[in-house]
């Protein structure tokens, strides 16, 4: 009886189900690519075309933050409910390179990546390439790293406006601080900086190795004295004077970056500079859009450096092979890459773009026409990449809570002998907290 | 097929009941079994959400794996791996004098008990209030005040960011025209908790009001009666009539807050401090810090036992709450 009137249904609604299963053939196939995704790596614009350009590929975009897209996409990879084409940040590579998570992605090289490889800067191409030797990202755009500087607010403090006497000021880090407390004593509603725990990233990543050694891979972080050093750099930065055991001025704010008062302060001027990847420059436009014509970009101290960039991979359980390799080869194509560059800022690793008079003349009215193509370009070919082990992300975010601990006078615990609202003491918090999440 | 057997029986169980008085037994046992399988959702739905889960996790609380490890259990079953795993109660040791958990159990408790005595005593006030038969347009009230509960709690997250903001938010801005603060609202400790708590008393305020209106309307009105007869005045009868009926919902009210107070997890975690719970843990939660453990630090068996941890906290807020509320019935009784 049951099966009966089940066939009886199943009868009754074939056509139903022939419509269904059949109609969209008759077009071209309907393809849906979800697209799990942080931050501005997707740009709209370049979607769209895409999707104008291949009306039977659906898009669909599902943004999250930066370390919830990477823990969640970590955790799907084994299922089937894995996105077609996820982005990777730098910071979490070192991890999705370890073979055992690397061979839950393609090899893009089965889907051609050969073929297009020698397109991309090779030290970027090669951090997509996984410990088992399998290619397993393709690069988006590379940082680069330059200071983005309020012209105004430059003025009023007595400091110099052009770009290049900027630079002169601030030949090294140290110069970059005592830079930033003459500008605070000038400006007393005002910080010289948004956030001091940027320093440390722009620091270590200046140097050759990180928290890990580049041939053993064993973990160094606690006796290699470069990270020491930059770690102590942003310290110093944050806390340049002292009062009553607290850190009470420090050259930058205490506003903690892509929070809903960075975005205001950065509107009202609450600080001059922003350490800027190609990337942030973005950011800048749009979080503040009436400070249009008043920035301006000079060289980093220490001469260059690197932060940040993504990888476009695709998981192996992804149903849509064929269809996402199309589009990440698309989107990754020198041409987009240009139009990208143009309209939102990233810059190219495609790097023959350089040349390129629409990159190698480009300015930006924004940001008082600094030749921002020439100054990303130079930094990005002198980048020397630092190898990144499986837990660099943790070790990140370990130390920039220490500084942040710092600047915020809330070391209330004191450390290894050392008393609390120190800055060794939040260094010897933050290797135990290592030691602890990491081994 | 099993389906095929037991179906004539709901088709005819008239037919079924009256063919002979004496199978009825048997009939009704047969019936007793088609109860089970109305009920056996239920069932099955806990047994493979709630009970395995928890001997699952409670077994996971003796290793320590991370999510490579657990890929490669699953994929390639290497039960070496798994058995090297095994460090039994090494993860419990370390939890007892691991100082993030008990500053995590702080944390809970100073946000939960921020939380719910004011939220309390504010419900009380409004379902008073509304309770007022003098009030106009009530049911209207009663609608707005439920809309803070329905409101997604990640918009609320975004808006009270920038009321909170140190620097540009809503209510420093306002404290800096009299000359006070900035107060560090997401820095420092104590502010952080009074900022969290105020999101939830805003999204679970309506809800306690609701419930105690309903309570407060239930109230016998012979009891206002007479104690008005015998010269009761108005606070005195709040006091006396009103708030002793309410006991029984106070606990449930209670009850519920402690459920959601150690569960706290989505305000803190979208707060602004990542999972850390703030630079210096100040709103560091026990489910946050078992989050973090978990798909931070990748430390499985970790947070397993994180996990028995709160358990074990639960089951002994629960006897607290079984002898306070046995107490009250007494008192009733008397």
């Amino acid at each position: 009886m049951f099966r009966r009137s089940t066939l009886k249904v199943v009868a009754a609604s074939a056509p139903l189900l022939f419509t269904l299963l059949v109609a969209p053939v008759h077009g071209a196939t309907q393809v849906t690519l979800k697209v799990s995704s942080f931050g501005n790596v997707f740009e709209p614009k370049i979607v769209d075309a895409y999707r104008k350009l291949h009306p039977n590929i659906k898009i669909v975009i599902n943004k999250m933050d930066l370390d919830g897209e990477h823990q969640q996409l970590l955790r799907s990879l084994n299922s089937n409910a894995v996105p077609d084409i996820a982005a990777v940040e730098l910071s979490y590579m070192g991890q999705f390179r370890q073979p055992m998570i690397a061979s839950r992605f393609t090899d893009l090289n089965t889907l051609g990546a050969r073929a297009i490889s020698k397109d991309y800067l090779p030290f970027r191409y090669t951090q997509g390439t996984a410990l088992n030797g399998s290619q397993i990202g393709i690069p988006t755009d590379v940082g680069g790293l330059a200071v983005a500087y309020r012209v105004d607010l430059f003025k009023q403090a007595g400091l110099p406006t052009d770009r290049t006497k900027v630079a002169k000021l601030w030949r090294t880090w140290a110069d970059f601080i005592k830079v930033g407390k003459s500008y605070n004593s000038k400006m007393p509603r005002s910080k010289f900086i948004d956030s001091t725990g940027t320093l440390f990233a722009a620091v270590l990543n200046q140097g050759t190795s990180k928290y890990y050694d580049p041939r053993s891979h064993q973990l160094i972080y606690s006796n290699n004295t470069h990270v020491h050093q930059a770690f102590n750099v942003a310290a110093q930065a944050g806390c340049v004077t002292k009062a009553a055991g607290k850190c009470n001025s420090s050259i930058g704010t205490k506003i903690n970056q892509f929070t809903a008062d960075w975005g205001a302060g950065m509107q009202h001027g609450a600080f001059a500079t922003i350490l800027a990847p190609a990337w942030m420059l973005d950011y800048i436009k749009q979080q503040a859009p009436s400070t249009k014509g008043k920035w301006d970009v000079a060289a980093v101290p220490g001469g260059g450096g690197n932060m940040g960039g993504s990888m476009l991979t695709i998981p192996k359980n992804s149903g849509n092979q064929a269809a996402s390799w199309a589009f990440i080869k698309w989107y990754l194509a020198p041409a987009q890459q240009l139009t990208t560059f143009k309209q939102y800022g990233l810059f190219p690793t495609t790097y023959n773009l350089y040349s390129n008079p629409a990159i190698k003349n480009y300015k930006d009215p924004f940001f008082s026409n600094a030749p921002l193509g020439k100054i990303y370009s130079s930094s990005a070919l002198a980048l020397k990449p630092i190898y990144s082990g499986a837990k660099d992300r943790i070790i990140d975010s370990t130390f920039g809570q220490a500084l942040s601990r710092v600047t915020q006078g809330t070391q209330t615990q004191s450390c290894g002998g050392h008393p609390s609202q120190t800055v060794d003491a939040a260094w010897c918090q933050a290797l135990n907290d290592i030691r602890r999440n990491v081994g | 097929m099993t389906t095929l057997e037991v179906r004539p029986e709901v088709v005819e169980p008239k037919a079924a009941a009256t063919r002979s008085r004496k199978r009825r037994p048997s009939a009704i046992a047969r019936q007793d079994r088609i109860g089970f399988l109305y009920v056996a959702p239920f069932f099955v739905h806990f047994v493979l959400f709630g009970a395995l889960p928890i001997v699952f996790t409670t077994g996971l609380a003796f290793f320590n794996v991370d999510w490579s490890t657990y890929y490669d259990f699953l994929d390639r079953h290497n039960f070496q791996a798994l058995k090297d795993a095994w460090v039994g109660m090494r993860n419990f040791d370390e939890l007892w004098s691991d100082p993030y958990f008990w500053l995590a159990l702080k944390n809970t408790f100073s946000i939960w008990a921020i939380s719910t005595i004011p939220q309390l005593i504010m419900a009380f006030g409004l379902a008073m209030l509304l309770a007022n038969p003098k009030l106009r347009g009530s049911s209207f009230w009663r609608t707005l005040l439920m809309v803070p509960n329905i409101t997604s709690v990640l918009a609320v997250a975004i808006v009270f960011q920038q009321i909170f903001g140190r620097d540009f938010g809503l209510i420093n801005v306002g404290l800096h025209y009299v000359n006070v603060g900035p107060i560090e609202w997401i820095n420092e400790r104590l502010p952080s908790h009074v900022a969290i708590a105020t999101m939830i008393n805003w999204r679970w305020l309506g809800y306690n009001s609701l419930i105690l209106l309903s309570a407060i309307l239930a109230i016998p009105r012979e009891l206002y009666e007479s104690a008005a007869i015998d010269g009761a005045s108005r606070v005195k009868t709040v006091w006396y009539v009103t708030i002793p009926q309410l006991r029984n919902t106070i606990t449930f009210m209670l009850i519920m807050g402690t459920i959601g107070g150690l569960g706290l997890f989505v305000e803190p975690l979208t707060y602004g401090g990542g999972l850390d719970g703030g630079a210096n843990s100040q709103f560091l939660t026990l489910t946050l810090y078992l989050f973090k453990e978990l798909n931070q630090n990748e430390r499985l068996g970790y947070a397993a036992a994180i996990g028995v941890g709160i358990t074990i906290v639960v089951i002994i807020i629960s006897a607290l709450n079984f002898l306070i509320t046995r107490r009250i019935a007494s008192e009733d009784s008397r």
